[in-house]
């Protein structure tokens, strides 16, 4: 039986040795190395079409490794900007850039071409008034759509452009475009997601952060609205909503619980049903096994969606 | 293609006559599309198109008229391509993949006039292009194009080097021979690029098998056959110039002919103006009076004919001097076959002397060979023999040594 991967990761993860480590690990780097700069990069088209590693991976590898524009594969990274690019402008790609990075200069030229200069400029400053002023300029009288939050640390700069995300990491220099997949890593950027699709989808529900390191969303179907929910499991004629009292709810609350630290359900004092999510980095249903996964983007929108939907069809549509 | 796009009402006026089969209509409308569009715009609604029609049964033979109507024209449509990015631009050629494996013809009248440009991304799209149609069914059998090819080869950007090398590959798996030819003489030209040494070694590693090399060998002619093929070259020519002198000669013989029948036409006519002439006369000396009684009608015809007659044999003398000047031209052109042969005698004189001094330079190199071979076997054997010789004077010597030791001690 030949060599596989798994024996190589079981033995880096096993062997004490860290002169053995390193020289499986130098073997490595220069075999990425050769790939990127030798194997696919003299091929163009090979390059732009058919990249020897998939979705463009090994400059997320260096990118998230803090290495700058200097040691990455430079035709490579265009190419990867381009997709990035011909994706936001609605134009054929060959893959979808999902959990795509940028260095935050190209995620600016993509997103904000006229003003990427400034813009970096304002973010590698801190100077997030002038950024601010900006955006709102875009909005306002460029008839561009999207809306943004910059998190209370000062840290995330989140965007939402219909129902894609990106996100500045602004000390990091770098940017996630369409986040999808990736884990939420920290508290601050799951706030600020949570402020920010509230402000859009469900104003009126409230939003904290507790001592549990969790984002408290609670959200309430109001006392007459709880009343003309039928008492008996519907037929096929009754309304929708008891429809999705009786049917959807109970499945809804069952995803919700493996994304959720918490979920209480009660009568609160106004006869209201009051239904308070307690969301961490760490989702519940991961935290008893071993495997370290966090919350990823698209988990969070399902949360969303599902708060969104119990927030329009029977608090909006009754209050 | 955009969501936009896919609701263009030209793009789905197009898709309705390409499946309704209405090609000229098809073609047509997109040729309006495509002169509406704006510089910016061009490229976006060619994509359009093209994506749209290599999705529909039908759309390949549309994007053929297009081509060939000059509605799409591949050298201004690649130098567009290249002002684009690169996801656009190898997209592009990507969807020109098909069309190329199945129509080349379309592609190769470009193709050397574009290896020419200065725009690399050019040169390596064409290139990518070629590669598409070396991958298809027709056979890129061209040699001044895959001469250009590898001329390519030392090209100053590292990318269009690859796909040259890509390109002569698979081109040389069907003609191992050009593509082998072409690259190693290319590498003679440029004997001191090392990269370019680097690359030619990369295509023959690729296309030259232990199968092919005994192909290419018996391809290559060796310098005897070359001879033989240039001695048979020009044994053919020979009897070509005797065919052409034969001809000539016939030809001669029919003028001839011609010439001797004109003589016995000019020489009849002479003696019915002479026989004329005599009747006249006799009338004019028997019945004296009667020249007076002829009336003068008559008087008139015979001046008629005899101006008549006198133009004849102007007529006559003229075509003589015609038939002398052509006599004349075919003396200088036999002249200049029989100079011509001669010439073809003296080059072939030429290469017998070369392969006569050749072969006598390897016949003396071979008895140079020998003799040396010789001189060395006698040197040797000269060697061996003083050995033997010094081995037994040397012997007898050490024994009286001996003996004369032996005596002194006693």
């Amino acid at each position: 039986m030949p060599l596989q991967p798994e024996h190589i990761d079981k033995f880096l993860e096993e062997e004490i040795d860290t002169k053995i480590k390193t020289e499986l690990l130098e073997l490595l780097k220069k075999r990425i190395d050769n790939l990127c700069f030798k194997e696919c990069e003299i091929d163009r088209i090979q390059c732009t079409l058919t990249p020897l590693c998939t979705r463009r991976t090994l400059l997320k590898l260096r990118l998230l490794n803090g290495l700058t524009i200097e040691d990455q594969p430079k035709f490579c990274y265009s190419v990867h900007k381009n997709i990035i690019f011909r994706d936001f402008r609605n134009k054929t790609v060959i893959y979808k850039p999902n959990d795509a990075y940028l260095y935050l200069v190209d995620f600016f030229d993509v997103f904000f071409h006229g003003d990427y200069r400034k813009l970096n400029k304002f973010f590698s400053k801190q100077d997030f008034k002038g950024a601010k002023k900006i955006f709102d300029d875009r909005i306002n009288n460029r008839e561009e759509d999207f809306q943004y939050l910059l998190t209370k640390n000062k840290n995330f700069m989140i965007f939402k452009y219909d129902d894609k995300i990106h996100v500045c990491f602004i000390s990091e220099n770098y940017a996630l475009c369409n986040a999808n997949r990736e884990n939420i890593t920290n508290l601050e950027m799951l706030y600020g997601l949570c402020k920010l699709f509230a402000r859009i989808y469900f104003p009126e529900v409230k939003l904290s952060l507790n001592h549990s390191n969790c984002v408290e969303i609670k959200s309430i179907i109001p006392k007459d609205a709880l009343l003309k929910i039928s008492k008996t499991s519907p037929t096929n004629e009754d309304s929708k909503s008891d429809n999705y009292i009786w049917n959807v709810f109970p499945g809804e609350l069952d995803a919700l619980s493996q994304f959720c630290k918490e979920i209480n359900i009660y009568i609160d004092s106004k006869e209201n049903l009051a239904i308070k999510l307690n969301i961490g980095v760490v989702p519940e249903v991961r935290m008893n096994k071993s495997s370290n996964a966090l919350l990823r983007y698209r988990d969070l929108r399902l949360v969303f969606n599902i708060l969104y939907r119990l927030y329009n069809d029977f608090y909006i549509l009754h209050v | 293609m955009t969501e936009k796009d896919q609701n263009n009402p030209e793009i789905s006026k197009i898709k309705d006559f390409v499946k309704d089969g209405r090609i000229d209509d098809a073609v047509n409308i997109i040729a309006l599309y495509l002169g509406d569009s704006t510089q910016d715009d061009y490229l976006e609604r060619m994509e359009d198109i093209l994506e749209m029609l290599l999705s529909l049964h039908g759309g390949r033979t549309v994007l053929r008229f297009l081509i060939e109507q000059l509605i799409i024209d591949i050298p201004s449509l690649l130098e567009n391509l290249s002002k684009r990015d690169s996801v656009l631009r190898y997209s592009f050629l990507l969807l020109l993949k098909t069309s190329c494996e199945n129509e080349c013809d379309l592609f190769l009248p470009h193709s050397e006039d574009l290896l020419n440009s200065d725009d690399p991304n050019i040169r390596e799209a064409i290139l990518q292009l070629i590669i598409f149609m070396a991958g298809g069914e027709a056979e890129i059998d061209y040699e001044s194009l895959i001469n250009k090819i590898a001329f390519t080869l030392a090209d100053e950007k590292e990318f269009v080097v690859e796909k040259a090398i890509q390109a002569l590959i698979s081109i040389g798996k069907k003609h191992p021979l050009w593509v082998t030819k072409s690259v190693t003489n290319i590498t003679k030209e440029y004997p001191e690029n090392q990269e370019l040494k680097n690359a030619v070694d990369s295509v023959l590693k690729s296309i030259v098998t232990v199968e092919k090399i005994e192909e290419i060998r018996e391809e290559t002619p060796s310098e005897e056959e070359l001879i033989e093929k240039e001695e048979t070259e020009i044994t053919d020519k020979e009897f070509e110039l005797k065919k052409k002198e034969l001809e000539i000669k016939k030809k001669k013989i029919e003028l001839e002919e011609k010439e001797n029948e004109l003589e016995e036409k000019i020489i009849l006519e002479k003696e019915k103006t002479l026989k004329l002439k005599e009747e006249i006369h006799e009338k004019e000396t028997t019945v004296p009076t009667e020249a007076d009684i002829i009336p003068k009608k008559v008087q008139k015809q015979l001046k008629k004919e005899e101006s008549n007659i006198i133009d004849k044999e102007i007529e006559l003398k003229k075509k003589d001097l015609e038939i002398k000047k052509k006599k004349l031209d075919l003396e200088l052109k036999e002249r200049e076959i029989e100079e011509m042969v001669i010439e073809e005698k003296e080059k072939t004189l030429k290469i017998k002397e070369e392969l006569i001094e050749k072969e006598s330079e390897l016949s003396q190199a071979e008895i140079e060979l020998k003799q040396k071979i010789i001189k060395e076997k006698e040197q040797k054997i000269i060697e061996n023999e003083i050995k033997r010789a010094v081995e037994e004077f040397m012997v007898p010597d050490d024994k009286e040594k001996d003996e004369e030791n032996k005596k002194e001690k006693n």
